[in-house]
């Protein structure tokens, strides 16, 4: 959820309850002024009545009088004993023609010796629409105020929160391949400099570590290399003597380990190397004519093993790659095709504009299939590879966004790559 | 021959000054810049073999001085990295080869004294051994003058046998002389073995000596016993 869309959420769940403890409030403020004005109003009119009544004797005579909206005068024999009452009550408009609120002031009383039972009524309806009146311009004000606060909320949010922003976006985008210090931020927030601040720390040690790594690994195997050498002339060197046969063999064992471990380094460091981005250069690579070159190169290996090689080059793609990686991509595919056949087996290249589909015949899997593309996964029965083959093609086709996917179907290997 | 071996690491150099030695060349050795300096002005030497990593410099800079002296020696980078860039440098200043450490002695030799036949460049310098006689660039062999015909591994595979003799040569050595570094293939080693037979069975053919022997397990020899 956004951090606009929560805020505008509590403010408003806080601003409905206000709003509405506030509208009643004022509601019921308002009518009980609005009430208490106007009974005093009939009140007023009850003694102006009274005043007039004893004033004028023909009081129907004039008329003039402004009190209430209808006025009954009774004139009774004796005293009604009735006690001054004021009742709402509903009546019929004729004017109007509908039924109406009212409310009746009813009193009796002894004017020049005479007895009286006067009804005051007066009409509730202004008094009604005033409160609707007053209730309307109340909605209206919290309305306005509800679209001046999400108003003011985005633009507070935006105003207020966009160092945050600003440093989400450059740490969205911070490559520690390519690293980028975080721009220089001005801001008088405290939160958001120190924000900055931690940040610029952590990127700095981070991008530190990294290149410690990475500075690390290429030393350590540049340094593996000189006592290797060392270990492999040695040895050959030894071969050359005069040894018995057991001696012979125990040389050849120490010989043949170092070039394990040569070629085990070789693919850590490759390994390293495309992981640290140290292959950027790219030029378009002929698949087609790799693949060729590749199979010609080997052409000895699979005779030898009588496979059977066919070809479909559906299309001619280019691929952008950077040399080495295409090398080491194409021959570690047609080796892994070679090398895992068997006696009198076949290969099958499929080659699209889109896609590279490598068949071979060969024995199932030693391993789960998730586990294939794993560094240091090889099959048991070839302790001379160092399992980094497969691990080595994954990691290039990840390096160009390609896809790679491997199946084994029926006695068939199957590796496509979508470019 | 002459060979200069530009090397830091003493045991290296001794173990290469070894091998070479009993081949044949008279080997100096420099373990720095500044020496391997005084000695490429000082001397001549048919081969300089460079490490480009030196204690205090970059090796390419011996390169340099033999080129600005017109120097005939030929020119052996080897270099712990592998690296395509390194190599197109060192090549394109005028290195006539790049190894990468580790290597074995014999393509180090092999590598040699071909760089040394081009040198001294003679379209009728052979390569001889006993009754073989190999031109190495019009890659024909002769048995008894009798010509024999090889396919490209077979005469490659030939040659280094040529190059190396009297040597045990390891089958990891013959694979990546023949299929280069990045190919190791344990089913190349049974092609070696048939490649063997059919070269063993040409060179018989025209009454040439068995020279190649087996070092069970290990690799073959090319001698006259």
């Amino acid at each position: 959820m956004k951090l606009l869309t929560l805020a505008n959420r509590y403010y408003f769940s806080t601003l409905l309850l206000v709003f509405i403890a506030s509208g009643m409030a004022s509601f019921f403020i308002l009518k009980s002024i609005i009430n208490r004005e106007f009974n005093r109003k009939l009140f007023a009119e009850k003694e102006q009545l009274i005043d007039e009544l004893a004033t004028y004797d023909d009081l129907k005579g004039f008329y003039f009088l402004n009190i209430g909206d209808r006025l009954q005068i009774q004139e009774v024999p004796e005293n009604p004993q009735i006690v001054t009452n004021l009742r709402d009550t509903v009546m019929y408009d004729t004017y109007e023609k509908t039924t109406l609120p009212f409310r009746k002031l009813s009193f009796a009383e002894q004017i020049k010796g005479k007895y009286y039972v006067i009804t005051i009524t007066k009409s509730l309806l202004p008094n009604q629409e005033l409160i609707k009146g007053v209730s309307e311009i109340l909605l209206m004000l919290i309305l306005f105020l509800a679209i001046s606060l999400v108003l003011i909320n985005r633009y507070v949010i935006n105003r207020l929160w966009w160092p945050f922003y600003k440093i989400l976006v450059q740490l969205k985008q911070f490559n520690i391949k390519k690293p980028e210090p975080i721009q220089p931020l001005q801001t008088v927030i405290d939160e958001f400099r120190l924000l900055k601040s931690v940040l610029d720390t952590m990127v700095d040690k981070s991008i530190r570590d990294y290149r410690n790594l990475k500075e690390y690994t290429e030393n350590t195997s540049h340094e593996i290399q000189t006592p290797l050498a060392i270990i492999k002339n040695k040895s050959e060197s030894l071969l050359q003597e005069t040894l018995t046969e057991s001696q012979l063999h125990e040389v050849g064992k120490i010989y043949e380990a170092a070039g394990r471990l040569s070629r085990l380094k070789e693919g850590l460091s490759t390994l390293s190397k495309i992981d640290n981005n140290q292959f950027l250069d790219a030029e378009p690579i002929d698949i087609q004519t790799a693949i060729e070159n590749k199979l010609c190169h080997f052409e000895e290996l699979v005779s030898l093993k009588n496979i059977q090689v066919t070809t479909d080059f559906y299309s001619r793609p280019l691929i952008i790659l950077n040399n080495d990686l295409a090398f080491i991509l194409i021959n570690n595919l047609v080796n892994n095709a070679i090398k895992h056949n068997v006696q009198g087996g076949r290969i099958h290249i499929v080659l699209k504009e889109d896609e590279l589909c490598m068949e071979n015949t060969g024995l199932p899997p030693a391993m789960p299939i998730e586990q294939l593309f794993d560094r240091f996964r090889s099959s048991g029965d070839h302790p001379d590879s160092s399992g980094l083959g497969l691990s080595l093609i994954k990691r290039i086709a990840d390096f160009y966004q390609m896809r790679i996917r491997y199946d084994y179907v029926e006695g068939q290997h199957r590796v496509i790559l979508n470019f | 021959m002459n060979l200069l071996l530009i090397e830091d690491e003493k045991e290296l150099a001794l173990t290469m000054a070894k091998y070479l030695g009993e081949e044949g060349f008279r080997c100096e050795w420099a373990d720095h810049l500044m020496l391997a300096q005084e000695k490429v002005w000082m001397n001549v030497y048919d081969c300089v073999i460079v490490d480009i990593t030196l204690p205090d410099g970059n090796g390419l800079e011996v390169i340099d001085r033999l080129k600005k002296m017109k120097s005939n020696s030929g020119i052996i980078i080897v270099s712990a990295k592998n690296a395509l860039d390194d190599r197109i440098r060192g090549l394109e200043i005028g290195a006539d080869d790049y190894l990468t450490k580790p290597f074995d002695l014999s393509e180090l030799n092999a590598r040699i004294k071909a760089v040394i036949r081009r040198r001294n460049f003679d379209a009728q310098n052979e390569v001889v051994f006993h009754e073989i006689r190999i031109n190495p660039y019009a890659h024909t062999v002769a048995v008894n003058d009798m010509a024999v015909t090889l396919t490209k591994k077979e005469f490659d595979l030939l040659l280094y046998f040529v190059s190396n003799p009297n040597r045990v040569i390891t089958k990891s050595s013959i694979a990546t002389h023949l299929w280069g570094e990045d190919m190791y293939l344990a089913d190349s080693f049974d092609f070696i073995y048939s490649h063997l037979k059919n070269l063993r069975k040409k060179l018989q053919d025209k009454g040439c000596g068995d020279y190649i022997e087996t070092v069970y397990g290990i690799g073959y020899k090319f001698s006259k016993h």
